[in-house]
């Protein structure tokens, strides 16, 4: 019968293809699927490089100066994402924004001068709103009934919009910039709304360091359980609840260690308190793992192939270079350098970039040993936190010098000890090779409590100032309503494009046109939605510019446009469509305003601004390629 | 008799001068699968398009459960319960199973005018109706675009069936696949098929629809060769009948000739 001869074909396909699919993923490795992972890293590696080499990072304010840059850089950051995961561009998205502050500005100038209409402020910011969403309208309109590539529209647009704001203001106003917009009816009001500002060196809160602190540790607590529990594989005749103890036991050594800390300020001290910390940390989490996890039969003995000793050497090669780079060349030298930076700038450099080359191949090499056995990955990963805790004492030595910074020391041992607790219990328990649903939700729960602690404590510590600092004369800083207008943009977005219908056919509408049309998809009703909301954010941008400048300029927001689509881009959101975040949007748009901000931060030559931007963007769409194509894992 | 669930009547189509398809009858019943063979050129795209509703019939009338119906768009064809699987897929590739499962028709939730979209029940009837037609999506959140060809014709009959389709039509499903994943898809048919569905399934292979199909309509050039039950018909006539019989008799002398006179 040839229905038998069938069933032998399904039967065959079932069989290889369900080997594909047992392959199972570790935690880390689903991490990297994220599209915005690249940009995360990205956000944390350049943050740390700046930290590292430019004063201005660390403090309140040079990150009130970074957070006000990156929020109207992210607003239309976001929402350009959003445009180009549905397949379309906007080069109009930056004159947009002056135009629409300049329109406001000129709505609500008085009537006795020259060209103004005096409107209140509450009927001309819903004008310049309908003005905003009806070139938006018009843009996915042309687009959708002219079928030319929106490139091509939207920089005619552009023009226009360019040549309007300067022939209008020189034709109403004379002048090539427009103002007061303070004159206005209704200015106290909508200023509040646009621009209030949150002074934080008028807002003492002493209490403030200790919620940072119990914040930030409970955050970290709960990451590293949530990652034991992602990747270990849980008993299966149910929980010890003897252990339980132990890990009750080990918490309180930590705390009893962080109290130690605390209330000793010399070095043998803050020893002991390490100790008590290591040891209470080591304790606990050994309790925690043998109340839920599965001990481990069978570890294997050493064997180091050739591929994972090639790894090993190459990176503790880059870490000693890192080591001797820095540690060569003079740490007082403040002369400029041949190339962008100062010879401080140069020495971070060498020493962060040899130092992130050896950990990525020590990495590498850890990866390569799990395939092993559980020894051998446990002997890499060990020699891993030696070259930890080798670069940690190295920069404690070097921290006299501004360029190297004390914290680093403390926060280096702390991931070192967590490492280390990392190679302990996966030496005692058996990692997970089956999926488990249940335990990948409580792991992804604690990590999002994790999360919103690691933000109260961060905000917290940002909004308010406390004595000590106030006594030592740190510089204010002043956060703007445009942040909160940003964090809103941005929640709203990622929900609209992660839950809603409209999201998932941006998606659709950038994906595969055609198809989602197919399936009855209102495909051009939700491009031009799209760019109706590209336009209403560049609209919100320009009330955000109209109520801190006072007055706009003709040529403002001109050529920004390039930054909200490298911003997006660099957030990993693919340039033909289809596949990006919003969240990748906002990371991207605070990598490009690290790298514009940093550079002067470092009182490097900000000649070279862009050279840096460029080879981010370079790097970063390289990066962005390769995950993809891990990411879609289409067999070529 | 009983009204077949879809009968063709003496359907003809004119594209201005030229005639496209002439006095084409068949029929499907629910729980059976009629086959459409054709060479290139036969007429079997006009056949698909004027059921899916993108043309309309110039002659002919088309019954559905013994009522004469009109398909104005395909909109309204599927709103008739015809679905057509095309070739293309109507799939994003980059896009989760589940999403494109429900893609334009996504169950929602709602609080007011707040609506959002139902992702647990969404992913669970995805994997339900997947495991349906025989297939385990261990994620379904993984992409299409990591599915197999036949896995993605798979997900494409399923959406169809779930969405209250009664008569399948399946453009070419297996032409752009290899001999397994072939085998995948004949397989999803016949569930599809024991589900209680019709099924047209459109090929030019009669070696894939000899297996599964009940009733076989050959078209050649535009005119239909015949429709005939299995029990009437062999593969080898079904292969003859498809290259209008004697011209591939005499294409395999040709054939024949070539490769011993190259020899």
């Amino acid at each position: 019968m040839s229905d038998t001869a069938v069933d032998a074909a399904v039967d065959a396909v079932r069989a290889t293809s369900g080997d594909e699919r047992l392959a199972y993923r570790g935690i880390f490795q689903r991490m990297f699927i994220r599209p915005e992972i690249g940009a995360l890293i990205g956000v944390v590696g350049i943050w740390v490089f700046f930290w590292a080499v430019a004063v201005p990072f660390g403090n309140a304010n040079g990150a009130s100066n970074l957070i006000d840059n990156t929020s109207t850089l992210g607003i239309m950051a976001v929402a350009v994402s959003m445009l180009m995961i549905g397949g379309e561009f906007d080069l109009s998205a930056g004159a947009m924004t002056g135009a629409m502050g300049i329109l406001v500005v000129m709505l609500s100038k008085a009537t006795g001068e020259f060209g103004g209409t005096g409107l209140n402020l509450s009927i001309a910011i819903p004008i310049s709103l309908a003005v905003a969403l009806g070139i938006g309208y018009l843009n996915g309109w042309l687009v959708e009934k002219t079928k030319l590539p929106s490139f091509t529209i939207t920089l005619a647009t552009y023009y226009v919009l360019i040549g309007a704001k300067l022939g209008f203001s020189k034709l109403i106003v004379d002048q090539i910039q427009v103002g007061d917009i303070r004159d206005a009816k209704g200015h106290a009001f909508w200023e509040k709304v646009f621009a209030a500002e949150w002074d934080r060196t008028k807002h003492t809160f002493d209490g403030r360091d200790k919620i940072y602190l119990v914040c930030m540790l409970a955050a970290i607590a709960l990451v590293v359980v949530a990652m034991f529990e992602m990747q270990f594989s849980r008993r299966q005749e149910g929980l010890k609840a003897a252990a339980l103890p132990e890990f009750l036991i080990g918490a309180a050594i930590v705390i009893g260690g962080i109290a130690v800390l605390h209330t000793t300020d010399n070095v043998s001290g803050n020893w002991l308190g390490a100790a008590i910390i290591a040891i209470g940390t080591l304790i606990g989490m050994h309790g925690f793992a043998s109340w839920r996890f599965r001990p481990l039969a069978d570890r294997g003995s050493i064997r180091f192939a050739p591929d994972v000793t090639r790894m090993v050497a190459l990176g503790m090669a880059g870490i000693a270079l890192a080591i001797f780079f820095a540690w060569k060349m003079d740490a007082n030298d403040e002369r400029d350098f041949f190339f962008p930076f100062t010879k401080q700038g140069f020495r971070a450099t060498l020493f962060l970039a040899f130092g992130a080359v050896g950990f990525t191949l020590l990495l590498i090499a850890i990866a390569k040993a799990r395939r092993i056995n559980v020894m051998t990955k446990s002997a890499v990963s060990f020699i891993a936190l030696v070259a930890i805790v080798a670069m940690a004492f190295f920069v404690k030595s070097e921290s006299t010098s501004v360029k190297f910074r004390s914290e680093a020391f403390s926060v280096m041992l702390g991931l070192g000890l967590l490492v280390l607790t990392w190679i302990f219990v996966g030496l005692l328990f058996e990692e997970r090779s089956k999926v488990d649903k249940g335990a990948d939700l409580l792991g992804s729960r604690l990590l999002g409590g994790a999360a919103v602690l690691a933000a109260v404590g961060m905000i917290v510590k940002l909004l308010f100032t406390s004595s000590a600092e106030i006594a030592a004369k740190i510089p204010p800083a002043k956060f703007s309503m445009r942040t909160v207008w940003f964090i809103v943009f941005t929640i709203v977005a990622v929900w609209v494009l992660g839950r809603t219908r409209f999201g998932s056919w941006t998606f659709a509408v950038g994906g595969n046109k055609e198809a989602s049309r197919q399936v009855g998809v209102p495909a051009a009703r939700t491009k031009t939605q799209l760019f109706m909301l590209v336009s209403g954010a560049a609209w919100l941008v320009g009330m955000l510019l109209a109520f801190r400048l006072n007055t706009i300029q003709a040529n403002t927001g001109n050529g920004e446009e390039f930054d909200y689509i490298i911003a997006a881009v660099v957030g990993g959101t693919l340039l033909t469509g289809g596949y990006g975040t919003a969240l990748g949007g906002m990371l991207g748009a605070s990598i490009v305003s690290m790298a514009t901000l940093g550079i002067p931060f470092s009182r490097w030559n900000s000649d070279w601004r862009f050279l840096f931007l460029g080879i981010t963007l370079l790097l970063a769409m390289l990066a962005n390629r390769s995950i993809r194509t891990k990411a879609e894992g289409l067999r070529r | 008799m009983t009204a077949h669930l879809l009968e063709l009547d003496n359907i003809s189509k004119y594209y201005g001068n030229i005639i496209a398809l002439r006095d084409v009858s068949t029929y499907v019943n629910a729980g059976e699968v009629t086959c459409v063979l054709g060479d290139n050129g036969a007429g079997k795209s006009t056949f698909i398009k004027i059921l899916s509703g993108v043309h309309q019939q110039t002659e002919g009338s088309i019954r559905l459960n013994g009522d004469e119906v009109h398909f104005d768009s395909p909109r309204d064809a599927l709103a008739k319960g015809i679905a057509t699987v095309y070739q293309d897929l109507a799939m994003v590739p980059l896009m989760s199973v589940w999403r494109n499962f429900f893609l334009g028709s996504e169950p929602t939730k709602n609080i007011g005018p707040l609506k959002w979209i139902d992702k647990e029940k969404a992913k669970r009837i995805a994997k339900d109706e997947m495991k349906k037609m025989g297939i385990d999506i261990r994620d379904t959140e993984q992409p299409v675009g990591t599915l197999s060809g036949g896995e993605r014709q798979s997900v494409a009959i399923a959406r169809a069936g779930y969405f209250g389709a009664k008569v399948l039509i399946l453009d070419e499903p297996t032409s752009a696949l290899g001999v397994k994943q072939s085998g995948v898809v004949l397989k999803r048919i016949v569930e599809a098929r024991n589900q209680g569905l019709a099924v047209i399934f459109i090929t030019h292979n009669p070696r894939h629809a000899y297996p599964v199909g009940n009733r076989f309509l050959i078209l050649n050039r535009g005119q239909s060769m015949g429709s005939f039950a299995k029990e009437e018909i062999s593969v080898d006539e079904l292969t003859r009948l498809m290259a209008g019989g004697a011209e591939l008799e005499a294409l395999e002398h040709e054939l024949h000739s070539a490769v011993s006179g190259g020899r």
